[in-house]
């Protein structure tokens, strides 16, 4: 039921994304031709009567584990390119010649291969869904629960690895906003640039109640770059001034 | 353990679903239709789902007025309804402005994969029953199409949809949207979580998910009542999923400008906010179809002449109006609460709505198979209460007030300050408290008083 | 749609559950998180406890057994007397690890106390001073010889892999928990997580292939799907060498083996003796399994692939070990030749081969756990007087002997058996593995086999000779100092009897093992 035609458009768009690994220079578009290849598999699952497997394949695949790379690529820097410098000599050329070697082997097996059809009209009686779960909790119900182990296991070892226990006591919000009153630090935020002072723009320091510029009011960054201002020009037109 | 599994994958004994006359099977109907009705659905759909979003545009801003006692649009048309009108337009004609530091590729596909995905949940929502087409011999139900993961398939939408988010976020080259997007991706991530467990039970009660057939099984008792806590967690994931208020982080306006849309606008901004606004929408139709009871007609009008408004057309009365009831409460809750501090809204989903979906898949399971196996007298003696009772132990554990406030800063005595003391207003001090308000004579409430306290003088 | 109940056959797997129950039971005393001194000892006694239990229960199941074996599971799961006495041996392998994983040098045991600090940083000096524990350890170290025991029974592939899974997720991780030299030992540990998701991904696309020429990935139907389907037994072929491949990996075979200096230098000094003993003879065991009873059909195409590994797992492992400066990594070089050495019984295909490889691995387990035990005595005193990190270059082993007799004489025991040197269990070991590769017209291989053993036995002397012939350097004096703390004194006392008792009268052991040599389909 167009299965062929399907796996005809289908498998151009995978083999193509799947050539990004090899190709793209940004880890991102890696990404997404994973992303494409997992949803192409998907596509192919749902054509070959296996629908479950097929959305499985999305909700955890692409869903979950692709989304969980892409964090991890965000937070440590999405824009890093790899080094292409190779530390072992001519490794490159090694990896290519044995991984030639194995396409060679195995297109060469699979090519002489006849695989004769199999007659699996039948094997979703009852729903897709129900017979996949009548195997996972029927005949292959230990190996569920080994599995269960192994996901203890890789829980217990990502927390070991990762878990900092908080040292000291937690402090709420209110807490913290108390202690800095009582150290007589900002209460609440710093003061943003030109209050009180004549002009509000992003250079131009705060004015403290006796009318002396606050430098923690303007950007770290416009410091560094030497572009603030001292303030005194934009100083509110004190009393005495305006009396005079 | 073998028992209990055959309890569970065995068919369900419970609610059986007497066809009305005439019926005839959907999946059957659905099989055949011409391509033609397919593309004619297909458009109906899209043509819904746009013309509800515009809907949904006025409907939320003209609620919300009300709610914050303002009147809303009101000028051009009635009720100000061509407003939305003038709002599409703006949005579509606007300059497009973008970054150069964005990623030309990424940059115009993130949208679009966060709008495609959101049109395609519409597609497996049963909208109504089978229907004769009008002037044809047709049977077809309203419904695209379904198909026996259907209810994974919305999943599995949604989960794709986020791509749109998080590459755009990345794709905009910018500070604050790639943090809108890791902030969505893993609140996303964490409440799809909770999503699907709270879905676990609705599968277990109906056996199937098709979403017809889930349909088709609360004609009973809705699975809203009957899995109550599943319910409640389910709409609260919804929010979540969203990314509404009071769970709208990832565009925190006061951390965030925007999040991941702050460097988008015009149309592609339009995709973005078509995408939130049809992601309510299929939420919405989701939780009608899961809990609510879908396209079926609610209790006391379900038994009107023997169910008659559970046929022909009736159905996607009860439907929309059932999506615009929770569309309703997703404007109610943005008017009624405060965002979410972002490890606040962490510690909820991870530690609250997870733990409790668990325990409750685990509870149903093991009182469905008791049931299955007749050790109770009847599912619903049993499990009724027990839900009534974990469902109220949940909203219980959820409105518990956290720690009651320890007064730290009362050492006995308030001290009133002079606010203006220095020249400059300053805020009172742990422990100090502010002087009425020399305006406060100036109300409305404090005027009377005085009024009447001079009546008292004089009197 | 009706469910049909599986048949399981629950009681040959107590061992295992045993062990798993306590991992299980481990975890849930983490999370009550009791003081560190209590949650210590606990976990101790309960992994000691698991896994003398799990090694009895397996050897009363041995006595009683009727006949050869039970199936678990019909066609995956199957309890034999060669399992058995497989299971046996990595639960007592696992006890001695589990004890020198718990020993402590000057109040401090081998690992982190706080893994998820970044090395040198203030919160990891602060949960030092604190005393604080990763006590998960214990735990993730019964998950992982939970795994092991039933990776031997394991006649599945697709069960095969995730207990393979089962067996290195936590292996992983206890290498990055090294408390001394954190970052090498972090640096191992990526490295072997990276090589071993190579390895199983490469295992797993063999058992694809398998299953797409099979329809099964059942060893027992593998084994006749290859005389019927004829047309389709290439797949097989090509599946099952990609498939050996992730198992050669555990072994830590040549090609397969670069992970393996890495990971045992870098990995806390217990981690890497239960990793040399315990994981090196599940895998063998699943090895045998795999060759034995799936695939064994294909002799004549796979023989000449393990006979090349072999030779050259003994000829790289032998000459890299020479030329090593660290005890640690000549240690990890030898274990790749031993693995080498009794591949060379495996690939015989006889029924000698199972009892030899079950002699073998247990003469060199027990070496290997006795060696690396004494390995964890022998620190470096730092300027403040107290003990630091081991003293495992070679340089500081010199004079040894003058140190501490008693230890040095027991790793030149281990040493010598290691070496193959006559009245030592390792002499039967070799002795059985070469001669049942000889019988099978293996002798190119015995030949190679023997050379390499030869040329081993002059890295081995010379440790012994820099042990008691060389004098203490004199810079050296106050900078080395050997403790001798319980629990590896036990662990070194009991596997240095062990080897010489093995080597004196082997007869009993032996016995054991002719009598495991069957494995049920």
């Amino acid at each position: 039921m167009g299965e062929q035609e399907l796996f005809w458009v289908m498998s151009p768009v995978i083999v193509l994304a799947s050539l990004t690994l090899l190709f793209a220079r940004k880890a991102v578009y890696v990404l997404a031709g994973m992303i494409v290849v997992m949803i192409g598999l998907a596509v192919f699952y749902v054509t070959l009567e296996a629908p479950f497997l097929g959305m499985i394949q999305v909700i955890v695949y692409t869903g979950a584990i692709m989304m969980l790379i892409l964090f991890v690529l965000m937070l440590v820097g999405v824009d890093q390119k790899e080094s292409l410098r190779e530390t072992i000599r001519g490794q490159r050329w090694i990896a290519l010649a044995a991984a030639t070697g194995l396409v060679v082997l195995i297109v060469t097996t699979v090519y002489r291969i006849e695989l004769p059809i199999r007659d699996i009209g039948g094997m979703n009686d009852g729903g897709n869904p129900q017979v996949i779960a009548n195997a996972l909790f029927g005949e292959w119900v230990l190996v569920m629960e080994i599995l269960g182990l192994v996901l203890i296991s890789a829980a217990v070892s990502a927390i070991v690895l990762t878990h900092l226990p908080r040292s000291g006591d937690r402090r709420s919000q209110a807490e913290r906003a108390e202690e800095r009153v009582r150290a007589r630090l900002n209460p609440v935020n710093k003061p943003m640039p030109g209050v009180y002072a004549r002009r509000n723009a992003l250079d131009v320091p705060a004015i403290d109640p006796e009318g002396k510029p606050v430098p923690a009011s303007i950007s770290r960054v416009l410091k560094a770059r030497k572009q603030d201002k001292d303030g005194s020009e934009w100083r509110a037109i004190g009393k005495d001034e305006a009396a005079e | 353990m073998v028992n209990i599994v055959n309890a569970l994958v065995s068919p369900t004994p419970s609610p059986s679903v007497t066809p009305p006359e005439g019926f005839v099977p959907w999946e059957q109907t659905l099989r055949g239709d011409s391509l033609l009705l397919v593309a004619i659905k297909a458009v109906a759909i899209l043509v819904f789902l746009l013309l509800s979003v515009l809907f949904a545009v006025w409907f939320e801003r003209k609620v919300i007025s009300r709610m914050q006692e303002r009147i809303g649009p009101n000028i051009h048309g009635p009720f100000g309804l061509f407003q939305l009108v003038g709002d599409a337009l703006k949005l579509l004609l606007k300059e497009d402005v973008s970054v150069t530091k964005r990623d030309r590729v990424l940059y115009i596909a993130a949208p679009l994969i966060s709008v495609i995905c959101a049109f395609l949940v519409f597609s497996v929502i049963p909208i109504g029953p089978a229907v004769r087409i009008p002037f044809t011999e047709d049977v077809t139900p309203l419904q695209l199409t379904d198909f026996p993961v259907a209810a994974l398939f919305i999943l599995a939408c949604a989960a794709v949809g986020v791509y749109g988010i998080v590459l755009g976020g990345w794709a905009s080259g910018s500070t604050y949207p790639l943090v809108g997007a890791v902030r969505s991706s893993a609140q996303i991530i964490s409440y799809e979580l909770a999503m699907g467990l709270s879905l676990v039970t609705v599968f277990m009660m109906s056996s199937s998910m098709y979403t017809q057939d889930i349909v088709a099984a609360q004609a009973d008792l809705w699975f809203g009542v009957l899995l109550l806590p599943a319910f409640l967690l389910y709409i609260v994931a919804m929010v979540g999923e969203t990314n509404r208020l009071p769970f709208d982080l990832p565009e925190a306006e006061g951390e965030l400008v925007a999040g991941y849309m702050t460097e988008y606008s015009s149309i592609k901004f339009a995709w973005y906010f078509l995408a939130e606004y049809i992601n309510m929408l299929n939420v919405s139709a989701v939780a009608t179809t899961l809990f609510l009871g879908g396209w079926r007609a609610p209790w006391p009008l379900s038994a009107v002449s023997d169910g008659v408004l559970n046929t022909g057309y009736w159905p996607v009365l009860w439907f929309l109006a059932k999506v615009w009831l929770l569309m309703f409460f997703f404007v109610w809750v943005r008017g009624s609460l405060m965002r979410l501090r972002y490890d606040q809204f962490m510690r909820l989903g991870w530690k609250l709505l997870i733990p409790i979906g668990l325990g409750w898949v685990v509870l149903w399971g093991v009182a469905r198979v008791l049931y299955v196996k007749d050790w109770l007298p009847s599912v619903k003696q049993v499990t009724v209460p027990a839900a009534i009772v974990l469902g109220l132990a949940t909203v219980v554990v959820l409105f518990w007030p956290s720690k009651p406030g320890e007064e730290k800063t009362g050492r006995g005595r308030v001290k009133e300050i002079d606010a203006t003391a220095g020249g400059f207003p300053v805020p009172p001090k742990p422990g100090e408290k502010l002087p009425p308000s020399p305006r406060s004579t100036r109300t409305v409430d404090a005027r009377s008083q005085a009024k009447e306290k001079g009546d008292r003088d004089k009197g | 749609m009706t469910f049909e109940s599986p048949i399981i056959e629950w009681a040959p797997l107590a061992p295992v559950l045993i062990v798993f129950a306590a991992a299980v039971l481990g975890i849930v005393i983490e999370t009550a998180d009791p003081k560190v001194w209590i949650r210590r000892r606990l976990q101790v006694a309960l992994a000691l406890v698991a896994t003398l239990a799990a090694a009895a229960t397996a050897a009363l199941q041995w006595s009683v057994l009727d006949g050869d074996g039970t199936r678990v599971v019909v066609d995956r799961i199957i309890c034999d007397r060669h399992s058995l006495i497989w299971m046996v041996m990595i639960a007592v392998f696992a006890a001695l690890a589990i004890l020198l994983f718990s020993s402590r040098v000057g109040g401090d045991d081998a690992f982190a106390p706080l893994a998820a600090a970044a090395p040198g940083s203030e919160e990891e000096r602060e949960a030092s001073e604190k005393g604080l524990a990763q006590t998960e350890v214990f735990p993730l170290a019964l998950f992982s010889v939970g795994g092991m025991m039933l990776f031997t029974m394991v006649s599945d592939t697709l069960i095969l892999f995730i207990v393979l899974e089962l067996i290195s997720l936590p292996l992983y991780v206890l290498v990055a928990l090294s408390r001394r030299r954190r970052l090498l030992s972090q640096e191992a540990a990526l490295k072997y997580f990276l090589m071993g998701a190579f390895a199983s991904a490469v295992y797993l696309f063999g058992a694809a292939l398998i299953y797409g020429g099979a329809f099964s990935t059942s060893f027992t139907i593998i084994d006749t799907a290859i005389v019927q389907y004829h047309g389709r037994e290439a797949l097989v072929l090509v599946g099952t060498v990609l498939a050996l491949v992730g198992l050669l990996f555990k072994l830590g075979a040549v090609p397969f083996h670069a992970w393996t200096p890495d990971a045992y230098q870098g990995a806390p000094t217990p981690v890497t003796a239960f990793m040399a003993a315990a994981t090196k003879a599940a895998a063998v065991a699943a090895l045998i399994r795999f060759l034995y009873l799936a695939v064994h059909r294909f002799e004549w195409e796979i023989a000449p692939v393990l006979w090349t590994i072999a030779i050259a797992t003994m000829l790289v492992g032998t000459v890299a070990a020479i030329v090593q400066t660290d005890i640690k990594r000549m240690l990890a070089y030898s274990s790749i030749a031993h693995g080498g050495f009794v591949l060379v019984a495996v690939t015989s295909f006889e029924r000698e081969a199972l009892s030899a490889a079950v002699f073998y691995m247990l003469a060199y387990g027990l070496a290997t756990l006795g060696a690396f035990a004494v390995v964890g005595q022998v620190r470096e005193v730092t300027k403040d007087g107290s003990l630091g990190a081991e003293a495992t270059r070679l340089g500081q082993w010199a004079g040894l002997g003058r140190r501490s007799p008693w230890m040095a004489t027991a790793m030149a025991v281990f040493l010598l058996s290691f070496a193959g040197i006559p009245l030592t269990a390792g002499f039967i070991g070799k002795y059985v593995a070469f001669k049942a590769a000889f019988d099978s017209g293996g002798w190119p291989l015995v030949v190679v086999a023997v050379l390499a053993a030869v040329v081993a036995v002059f890295f081995y002397v010379r440790v012994i000779v820099l042990m008691f012939l060389t004098p203490v350097p004199e810079d050296l004096k106050d900078a080395v100092e050997v403790t001798e703390s319980t629990g590896p004194s036990l662990v070194v006392g009991i596997t240095a009897l062990a080897t010489v008792l093995l080597g004196v009268v082997p007869s009993v052991v032996l016995d054991l093992a002719s009598n495991a040599a069957i494995l049920v389909p």
